[in-house]
């Protein structure tokens, strides 16, 4: 308290008083009487009134600017959103008609029955269509060290200091090893990833066909009985894990399961590219 | 006279001219403002309180600003600015306060 004090007591600068005591006009001395005197306060009367301008101008100056780009910003959410809704509203749209068009050519074939067959091995290949099998599951998750969301002060974070935590590019060459090791579908967090899916980051968030992924990471694969044991040996599946838990304390999994069911992958249809002629490889 | 042709040109000079602050100085910009108003309080406090003394107001002034200003660039560098800037927001603003309150009862006698 005695700090506090000493700030209330000591409100004005000593050095006033210890210079009137030295001229012996203590009490007396209002207005500096000679010429040096006045051109003195009027400088330094110019340059708080400068300071304080100046602060005054810069702050208006800002203000207005930051609201803006403030406005700018929401509009632009604003319209991605709308844009999305709409998006999505088109999307179901089209798969109610694809799925209606494929009832009807179902009961058109219903004679044939081997395209409808082809057609469920397409979908199955393809992950356009849901499917289950004898698998494993595996489960990643960040270390326990590592921060949640907002907890990181951002003027010290450095960004990729946190080492504890699951990153895209793990979650890719995860992935890549179940594949490697014959898994014949693979789903993320109930993602069925196809030939299209894509795994990336969006800062701390992993985004798997562009939809963020929720900790703990569930990934299911169908596949053989070879394939847990192939998937433990690959460089960048089991051994790989074996690293991250080791070096930065990541969580992880591993669980064979008798029956893993994989959804359809939400993406189907292509827009753009068409079959370049017969004769290709069939299923 | 010569006081308020300085406080006019300050003003007139700080709205025409509108200088820029270089990006490195604007965090610093309001603790030198906040110093500026204690050096200006501490001076029509004196001056009441019949001690004012040119040399004294101009070279608190000038100082004030300047050790403010190096206290939140320390503390800067240190990752503790904002708090240092608090600290210093706190003790100049009580100064003012009280300064405030010192001149108050020079004018209105309460």
């Amino acid at each position: 308290m005695s700090l506090l004090t000493n700030v209330m007591e000591h409100a004005l600068d000593d050095g006033y008083a210890d210079a009137a005591r030295s001229r012996g006009q203590y009490g007396t001395s209002r207005m500096p009487g000679t010429l040096r005197g006045k051109l003195f306060l009027g400088g330094g009367l110019l340059l708080a009134a400068l300071v304080l301008t100046v602060g005054a101008v810069q702050v208006r100056a800002s203000a207005p600017v930051a609201a803006q780009e403030r406005q700018e910003l929401i509009a632009r959410v604003g319209t991605a959103q709308a844009n999305a809704d709409q998006v999505q509203q088109e999307i179901d749209k089209d798969r109610a008609q694809l799925k209606r068009l494929q009832q009807q050519a179902k009961a058109d074939g219903a004679g044939d029955g081997g395209s409808t067959a082809q057609l469920q091995q397409l979908q199955l290949v393809t992950g356009v269509g849901a499917a289950y099998g004898p698998g494993i599951r595996l489960v990643l998750d960040d270390a326990v060290s590592a921060g949640t969301d907002g907890g990181d002060n951002p003027r010290t974070a450095a960004g990729f200091s946190d080492t504890g935590r699951v990153r895209d590019r793990d979650v890719q060459l995860v992935v890549n090893a179940l594949w490697q090791s014959g898994a014949e579908g693979v789903a993320i967090n109930g993602q069925r990833l196809t030939a299209l899916s894509a795994i990336r980051a969006a800062g701390d968030a992993i985004l798997v066909d562009n939809h963020p992924l929720v900790l703990p990471y569930t990934v299911d694969a169908i596949g053989g009985s070879g394939m847990e044991s192939g998937f433990q040996q690959n460089v960048d599946g089991g051994v790989y894990l074996e690293q991250l838990k080791a070096d930065y304390a990541i969580r992880y999994s591993i669980s064979s399961e008798d029956r893993v069911d994989l959804p359809a992958a939400a993406r189907s249809g292509l827009q753009y590219a068409t079959p370049s002629g017969r004769g290709g490889a069939t299923p | 006279m010569i006081a308020v042709l300085g406080l006019v040109i300050g003003v007139v000079v700080g709205l025409v001219v509108q200088p820029g602050i270089p990006a490195g100085l604007v965090p610093y910009l309001p603790i030198a403002i906040v110093a500026a108003l204690d050096a200006v309080f501490g001076g029509i406090r004196a001056m009441l309180d019949g001690i004012f003394d040119d040399k004294v107001f101009v070279v608190s002034f000038l100082s004030n600003v300047v050790v403010a200003g190096l206290i939140v660039f320390l503390g800067d560098q240190l990752g503790v600015g904002s708090q240092l800037s608090t600290g210093v927001v706190v003790v100049l603003g009580i100064r003012i306060f009280s300064n405030a309150a010192a001149i108050r009862r020079h004018v209105f006698r309460a």
